[in-house]
């Protein structure tokens, strides 16, 4: 990578383009796509409030206070996330033990679920009143608060920090483990000295992924924050229960800060790890065996967790079928059916979402291409467009394209088009990371011989590049997919009548009390989440390649 | 491979087909003349685009009334008064709906100021009460929501009963120390409709016996929620046994089948219901159909019926079991003051109440 590049060379580099007309082209393009779509609506938004509104975030204690626990809970989640997420990538990538379909399965279960609904089960299951805690343990314990917020934004968030440790864990040889004990080390040695820092960077980057995604939730603090205020919450109430866009705008950028700095922390110091891996390096020898209590402790507490999991969504499964959630248990079918009715809801949800994503998953690779293999004096700027939406809240977007496509230049608001844009816009750090692991794995001796051989930019891109990054491209498009169906926070401030999504439906349905509706209506949007994902591994399967998420 | 690519471009283009079908049918239907009403306001447009922060059910009901009466279609979008009003005022420049329908007329307010509504004086409000007409027409009260004390009644049966609790009648019944953290609210300074609650304690008791309530209160208070709809869930469902509510917003949990109780109390709060036609929208006769409808007496019966809320017109009866208007006791309830007195009350709310627990 041109990370050493000077000045001189990247002008040098950059006048060379004149001989690539077609990548200049893609080159400008991009630049003011992801300008006009995302920098755009950023800029609006920061620009909404006057500088006095800014002040009220220091004058006001509530609002520093906002400040303060948004990055405490930020930090302590982000700790017990990171810790969970390495057990379950050591023990489904390393030991010998069964059940790892279910392990794998319950790591999917919280990426692909709405937010908000799964609160309900916790709160039943776990409140004051809770089945678990009061009715078979006979528990005074409140759920309500600090601690049980922790709980349960660890529960929601370690999948995201699981996939990226897991993809390195499953690229680090054994070999060099083997050579260790060879020379004698003890187990303890190897792990601490060989194996560990090899995981390193995995760790820092989903401990960074986990981080953004506790930092940015309003569901979960909105149902079981108790009396403790966040940031995400305040915005968004300063807007739902005050009407306040300045103080909404205020706040959302002071979660803007954070966020941004934690993706360039995650960029410039933990380095380009990619959270999907989906072709890891052959492992050459069977993990070294660990010892048997050691595997099977592991085992137990990864089935716990797992098992708690699975009731919270079995629950809320069970809750789908039910009269009146919480309180009238009796059989029906009504829910369902209710769902049925919703028809364009579901329709919208799938729709956006496959178009959003095979958007983002195009963009992203030409990006991730240009990035990685063409020194054009721009990587860096180019790199840093791409994950840029990746590090703004989703509501924070949402808001920013209401406020940027309303009118001139570019009218939008109230189309499916404007759905489209912002959840692919909001995707296009996941493909990218994607696409650019695919790429570093292909070396570049097969370009140059393209090259060598006559093959303009675009040439080898279209018949070397593009055959071998089919993997990638697909697993960015399945999680972007995943993504879009189940995201509220991007088009909560975008939907239309005629343009409402399943999610949408889902927050009405919880806000106005119908919560077995809204399970029913959650169990179909995570049907089809899965479904899709089977599709894929079913289709990629059948050509040899592996998709793991 | 490249059987790969053109299979993906062409799901593409399908998808984008679709994605554009989508949009513009709803457009053909409207363009086209309705199918029935021959009511000649109808001619006017077929179709109405409304922002409705009632309850789905409710807006559904009142939708296909106002077609079968009008032939006029509405397109809605059910949202919370709050997330209404940010639209509203976030597309100021170039609106999208013709109709702003529910949710306190408080929020109405600074909207009108910005000259985000159309004026217009209905005919049809003549007769009502003259705090249900805004001065200069830009919003329309059609109908009163009465705060309320919501309560489980079999938790209350089976665990305060028994203590020689009678269920609360006055908003001091509520400071009964037997609520302890079975009590629950909403936080005022995130929840407007909390705060027109604390309002009420200061018009009730004066600034300071207000200020002492609130904080006998707050030790019964197990935590505030963030919205003013949020405590309903947790006590029909039995979390907590009692809350503060508007009594609209727990109608549609009522009839879901769970044993939530509603009682007015004495000396309680109001909010008026409001309806407000958007400048520059793109159906705006029809809005004014609309409006003129709501103030019927069909439409108000309809209302009372699919919801607690009460009506304007004199001539339409109180929801059931619930008691007629002139009964309700309703606190003195200064707007202007409650506006003006806003950011102090929060400030020291956060300071001398939410500041002592998280």
């Amino acid at each position: 990578m041109a990370s050493g590049t000077s000045i001189r060379e990247s002008a040098k580099e950059m006048r060379r383009l004149k001989n690539e007309p077609l990548l200049l082209l893609a080159i400008v393009a991009i630049i003011l796509f992801v300008g006009f779509f995302v920098v755009y609506p950023v800029v609006r938004v920061i620009t909404f409030p006057s500088l006095q509104d800014y002040a009220q975030l220091f004058g006001k204690a509530r609002w520093f206070k906002a400040v303060k626990n948004s990055l405490y809970m930020t930090l302590i989640s982000t700790l017990s996330c990171t810790a969970v997420a390495f057990l379950f990538a050591y023990v489904i990538a390393r030991l010998d033990v069964p059940c790892k379909g279910l392990f794998r399965f319950v790591t999917l279960l919280p990426i692909v679920s709405p937010p908000f609904i799964v609160a309900l089960s916790y709160i039943l299951l776990f409140g004051v009143q809770g089945i678990v805690t009061k009715g078979l343990l006979g528990l005074q314990v409140d759920i309500y608060g600090r601690l049980g917020l922790w709980i349960v934004q660890t529960v929601t968030f370690f999948p995201y920090a699981y996939s990226v440790i897991y993809g390195v864990i499953r690229s680090i040889s054994t070999n060099l483990e083997y050579a260790a004990y060879n020379m004698g080390a003890t187990r303890w040695q190897v792990f601490r000295d060989v194996f560990f820092p090899l995981c390193r960077p995995g760790i820092a980057g989903g401990a960074l992924i986990a981080a953004i995604n506790v930092l940015t939730d309003f569901g979960n603090p909105m149902m079981i924050g108790g009396d403790l205020a966040l940031l995400p919450t305040e915005a968004y109430m300063q807007i739902s229960g005050w009407y306040d866009m300045k103080t909404a705008s205020v706040l959302a950028v002071a979660l803007l800060v954070p966020a941004i700095a934690i993706f360039l922390v995650n960029r410039f110091w933990v380095g380009k790890r990619s959270y999907v891996t989906i072709t890891g390096k052959e492992i050459s020898l069977n993990p070294f065996p660990v010892p048997q209590w050691v595997k099977w402790g592991l085992f137990s507490l990864t089935m716990l967790i797992s098992l708690f999991i699975l009731l919270v969504y079995g629950t809320l499964c069970y809750g789908a079928f039910t009269k009146a959630w919480g309180y009238d248990w009796s059989f029906t079918l009504e829910n369902i059916q209710y769902v049925f009715l919703k028809g364009r809801q579901i329709w919208n949800s799938i729709r956006y979402g496959l178009l959003s994503s095979l958007g983002a998953a195009f963009l992203a690779m030409v990006l991730a291409y240009i990035v990685q293999k063409k020194q054009v004096g721009l990587n860096k700027a180019l790199d840093f467009l791409a994950i840029l939406p990746g590090a703004i809240p989703g509501m924070f977007l949402g808001i920013g394209f209401v406020m940027a496509f309303n009118g001139k230049p570019l009218e939008l608001t109230g189309t499916s088009t404007i759905m489209v844009l912002a959840l692919l816009f909001w995707n296009i750090p996941t493909c990218y990371s994607a696409a650019t692991a695919g790429l570093q794995q292909i070396g570049n001796s097969v370009e140059d011989a393209a090259l060598n051989l006559g093959a303009n930019s675009f040439r080898s891109f279209k018949d070397v590049i593009i055959p071998l990054l089919k993997a990638p491209f697909l697993s960015g498009f399945v999680l972007s997919f995943l993504r879009s169906v189940t995201c509220l926070s991007v088009v909560i401030f975008l939907y239309a009548p005629s343009t409402t999504v399943g999610t949408i439906s889902v927050m009405v349905l919880v806000q106005s009390g119908q919560w077995g509706e809204a399970a029913a209506f959650t169990m179909i949007l995570i049907a089809i989440a899965f479904s899709v994902l089977r599709l894929a591994q079913y289709v990629l399967g059948k050509q040899g390649i592996k998709l793991e998420l | 491979m490249k059987k790969f690519l053109s299979l993906a471009l062409t799901l593409l283009m399908i998808l984008s087909l679709a994605a554009c079908g989508g949009d513009s049918a709803p457009k053909d239907s409207g363009g086209s003349p309705p199918a029935s009403g021959g009511d000649s306001s109808s001619a006017s447009g077929g179709k109405l685009v409304v922002y409705s922060a009632l309850n789905e059910d409710n807006t559904i009901a009142i939708a296909d009334q106002f077609k079968a009466d009008t032939g006029i279609e509405i397109e809605y979008i059910s949202l919370g008064g709050g997330d209404a009003v940010a639209r509203v005022q976030a597309e100021m420049d170039n609106p999208k709906a013709d109709f702003l329908v529910g949710g306190s007329v408080d929020l109405y307010g600074p909207l009108s100021e910005a000259g985000a509504f159309l004026e217009y004086d209905s005919p049809n409000n003549d007769g009502l009460d003259e705090r249900f007409n805004d001065p200069n027409h830009f919003w329309q009260g059609w109908y009163m929501g009465v705060l309320s004390i919501i309560v489980n009644q079999d938790r209350f049966d089976k665990e305060l009963a028994p203590k020689g609790l009678n269920m609360p009648e006055t908003w001091d019944d509520l400071l009964d120390p037997a609520y302890k953290d079975v009590f629950v609210w909403a936080n005022p300074t995130t929840a407007g409709g909390a705060y027109i609650a604390t309002a009420c304690q200061i018009f009730r008791l004066g600034e300071e016996g207000a200020w002492t309530y609130l904080k006998e209160l707050d030790k019964n208070i197990h935590h505030y929620y963030k919205g003013a709809a949020d405590v309903i869930s947790p006590v029909a469902t039995g979390e907590f046994i009692a809350s503060i509510a508007w009594g609209h917003d727990s109608f549609k949990t009522q009839q879901e089948g769970y044993p939530l109780t509603l009682v007015i109390p004495k000396q309680t709060a109001y909010e008026i219901g409001g309806a407000a036609i958007i400048k520059g929208g793109p159906n705006s006769e029809s809005a004014k159909v609309f409006m003129d409808w709501l103030l019927t007496k069909e439409a108000q019966e309809l209302s009372v019926a699919t919801s607690y809320r009460y009506p304007v017109r004199d001539d339409v009866a109180a929801p059931a079991g619930l008691p007629p208007l002139n009964e309700v006791d309703l606190v003195d309830y200064d707007r202007n003051q409650a506006a003006s007195m806003k950011e102090a009350v929060l400030e020291k709310f956060e300071a001398e109440i939410i500041s002592n627990r998280a």
